[in-house]
């Protein structure tokens, strides 16, 4: 029930915001949310977007698309990562098409499928223009540059105590132990791909001050929940006081609309995620999902991504009203690079030992 | 007729281009193959490594086999940074840990595996490269063979190969252009010497029957011996035939000139007018035949010495002068008017006296004979660098389609039988040896024209 709500928000948002006789809900066949975008020329085809990637990020990108293939509808089928992982999996084990594009936050999946058989090689003029780490085999395309942040309630949260480190975090937790309990939120990575990638790559950093952020969320009875907006919500509310590992683009998003949210770049580290974006092998349109991809990659859809849904550059640059160092220059940057190094993430044992480990510290030990 | 065959230079540089390609298709291949074997031994390295670093992170844990994939093996193999990778973990007791079921293992059936091995195989529908290692436990709790699969795609081994067989390639390119470069250079310059032969007889006279003596290497002396001894050969027929010319003239004329002598004898007696006619018929004939004989030989004379008199100097008016004086018989049956028009100044041929006044000889002789009622006019002028001498008649003169026919030994005979047919010839020959030439112009100033030109630097004679 909380899901269909938020989803009814969101559409009347959208609504609102693109104009109504542009789009029509309906419940998919797997019980996702299905938005369909009428093609504004004549309809002529239609591309299937399967994405776990917010709607309000997307349309903006959607509808520049649509100005660029008129003759084209767009329907998007929302996820949670891991569903959209298992849905495309099965389907591609099953010689049964999902989509024509697939995104996901959650790269590691997209790489596992791909290494797996089940994506299709992109051709598109735009495409060299992605970083090499953001480009696995032509078949998996990075195509955002999302730092991961902290974020805090500003009314809530005395600017003295706005960890700007990992190990500040931990620290503070530790000693605000009372005023702190209950109002950390983070992914529950065993819902979220993306949480357990994030979590993952936070004890690769470093192993020390993961075990005593680890330590000192659980001991704070952290809150966990399925994905980003969830929490910046609560954060936004004052219900929750900060949020971990968030997505930089859709904090960004919130303080543009002027909930009271601080941003911080952790100054220690802060990994870089770059939203995946690959097509299918069985894809029932490849020409026009190798055109979208393109567009992602192109000038055209980076400014518009950048300006309206994801605000940092795939270069780097990030718009203003940010704490922390600057991501790039600084060197804090740890992009999560698109590539089979993250098949050593998506091992089944190695996962499942990872969330015996997380669950133990963060949820078990609370009391 | 012989079959035209491909010149010697083609024959050579074809065969040794055939060798270079051969050569070059053995080595690309040996290249193709080395470098597939150097990228795989490169590869088969980061993939070992991956499986050993696999391997050690097996660890048993109150009793229980268990591993953390380490993400640095991954990174090992993403080196190869377009590759798929699949791997498999089985435990001693042969229970797959994690990773592709599917999987197969290299060494299932091998009673002994090694402890380390890479092979070919596909998966997946495509061709990969699989090494499979296995670490040994004895834990009280846990032996035998834990066994790492690790397979890879073969794009960057592909790519590689490719890369290093390029640069072989070029390397054999630029190899064989020198190579070919080399090639014609080097059959250009052994060739040389058959050239050089070929201009050295090319460039000899016709006329010319000395040896050729021009340098050979060894391949080629025996060529040069041969056409040597040819024309020796050759020259000895060629004197043997104008000896024997020569010798029969001469023996001819002695008789000839006793039975023209008995003719006349014979004239003088009383004869019937019927064999006063057969008598004169006689005479006529006798007189064709001991100019025949004076004629073949002239002739022999004159081929004799353009090959073994070297020219001089000659002023051509003084020579005409004599040979007009010797051309003309005191004793003509009718009256004729010769006239002589020469330039002021000598005009100088270089040649063989006698066989310029030979020809001229012959030249007025035919005026002589065949036409000229009445007047001669020989002229000699000079133009640009050649002189020219005509000698025009008043008579019939000779029709232009037998122009051609008269230069020749025997040509045309003339058809009333007073000449022999080798006047012209006679004269044509000693032209052409002099690098003069022998025509004819229909009507001059009152007749028919006979022209000799000659060089007025004349051509050596041989």
């Amino acid at each position: 029930m909380r899901l269909s709500t938020r989803r009814l928000i969101l559409a009347a948002a959208l609504a609102a915001a693109i104009g109504p006789a542009l789009l029509a809900l309906s419940a998919g066949a797997h019980g996702q949310a299905m938005t369909r975008f009428p093609a504004p020329g004549t309809p002529s085809d239609t591309l299937s977007i399967h994405a776990a990637t917010d709607l309000t990020a997307l349309a903006p990108l959607i509808q520049d698309f649509q100005q660029l293939a008129p003759g084209t509808t767009v329907e998007i089928r929302e996820y949670v990562t891991n569903d959209l992982f298992s849905a495309a999996a099965r389907a591609c084990h099953e010689g049964r098409p999902l989509g024509d594009v697939l995104l996901s936050s959650s790269v590691d999946q997209l790489v596992k499928l791909a290494n797996d058989g089940c994506a299709r090689r992109v051709e598109g003029p735009n495409l060299p223009r992605a970083p090499r780490w953001a480009n696995w085999r032509d078949e998996v395309f990075g195509f955002t540059f999302e730092p991961i942040v902290m974020v805090y309630n500003r009314d809530s949260v005395p600017a003295a105590e706005v960890p700007r480190t990992h190990l500040e975090l931990a620290e503070l937790l530790r000693r605000e132990a009372d005023r702190y309990r209950g109002r950390v939120g983070t992914y529950d990575v065993r819902l979220s791909g993306i949480g357990y990638l994030l979590a993952f790559n936070d004890a690769r950093q470093t192993t020390t001050t993961y075990g005593r952020l680890l330590e000192s969320l659980g001991r704070a009875q952290v809150v966990v929940r399925c994905c980003t907006s969830e929490i910046l919500d609560e954060v936004a509310a004052g219900r929750l006081l900060i949020g971990y590992n968030m997505l930089g683009s859709y904090a960004y998003e919130r303080v543009r609309r002027g909930q009271p949210i601080g941003i911080i770049m952790p100054a220690d580290y802060t990994l870089v995620l770059s939203r995946g974006a690959m097509v299918p092998a069985h894809a029932p349109h490849p020409g026009l999902a190798a055109r979208f991809v393109d567009y992602l990659l192109s000038e055209r859809g980076q400014g518009v991504g950048q300006s309206q849904s994801f605000f940092f550059g795939l270069d780097g640059t990030a718009p203003p009203g940010i704490e922390g160092p600057d991501v790039v220059t600084s060197g804090i940057a740890r992009p999560i690079a698109v590539g089979p190094a993250l098949l050593a993430v998506q091992d089944a044992a190695r996962r499942k030992r990872f969330l015996e480990d997380w669950s133990q510290s963060m949820i078990q030990s609370a009391p | 007729m012989a079959r035209r065959e491909p010149s010697l230079f083609l024959r050579l540089f074809a065969l040794m281009s055939l060798v270079l390609a051969f050569g070059a298709a053995v080595l690309m291949t040996a290249a193709w193959y080395s470098a597939r074997e150097a990228a795989d031994e490169a590869y088969d390295r980061l993939l070992l490594g991956a499986a050993y670093q696999i391997a050690d992170a097996i660890q048993v844990q109150e009793g229980e086999p268990e591993i953390a994939l380490p993400v640095s093996a991954f990174e090992l193999l993403a080196l190869s940074d377009r590759d798929r990778i699949f791997y498999r973990v089985l435990d001693p007791a042969g229970r797959t840990m994690t990773g592709y079921e599917s999987l197969a293992d290299p060494a299932a059936e091998a009673a002994a595996p090694d402890k380390a091995l890479v092979e070919n195989a596909t998966f997946d529908g495509e061709v990969v490269r699989v090494a499979r290692v296995s670490r040994r436990f004895d834990d009280p709790q846990m032996r035998g063979d834990a066994v790492v699969i690790v397979a890879q795609t073969v794009e960057a081994r592909q790519a590689l190969a490719r890369d290093l067989t390029f640069r072989s390639f070029i390397l054999v390119g630029v190899m064989g252009a020198i190579a070919i470069g080399g090639t014609i250079f080097a059959v250009r310059r052994a060739l040389a010497p058959i050239s050089r032969l070929e201009v050295a007889i090319r460039q000899r006279d016709p006329l010319d029957l000395t040896l050729v003596s021009v340098s050979t290497p060894r391949e080629l002396a025996p060529f040069v011996a041969e056409i040597n001894s040819f024309i020796e050969r050759l020259r000895g027929r060629v004197e043997l035939m104008q000896q024997f010319i020569a010798d029969a003239a001469h023996q001819l004329r002695t008789p000839l000139a006793a039975l023209e002598g008995q003719v006349d004898l014979l004239s003088n007696n009383e004869v019937t007018p019927e064999g006063r006619r057969h008598l004169d018929r006689i005479r006529v004939r006798t007189g064709q035949l001991s100019r025949l004989a004076n004629q073949l030989l002239s002739h022999a004379m004159v081929a004799h010495r353009e090959r073994a008199v070297a020219g001089s100097l000659v002023d051509l008016t003084e020579l005409t002068r004599r040979a007009l004086d010797d051309a003309i018989p005191d004793t003509l049956e009718r009256d004729i008017l010769v006239t002589l028009h020469a330039p002021p100044d000598p005009l100088i041929v270089s040649g063989d006296p006698v066989n310029l006044a030979e020809a001229i000889k012959n030249i007025v002789d035919n005026a002589l004979r065949h036409g000229a009622p009445g007047r001669i006019t020989v002229r000699l002028s000079r133009h640009g660098a050649r002189a020219v001498l005509e000698v025009e008649d008043d008579g019939p003169g000779i029709p232009p389609a037998q122009w051609a026919r008269v230069v020749q030994r025997f040509g045309a005979p003339s058809s009333d039988g007073k000449g022999s047919g080798l006047g012209l010839s006679i004269a044509a020959e000693v032209a052409a040896a002099h690098g003069g030439a022998l025509c004819f112009r229909e009507k001059g100033a009152f007749g028919f024209v006979v022209v000799l030109t000659l060089a007025a630097q004349g051509r050596e004679v041989a």
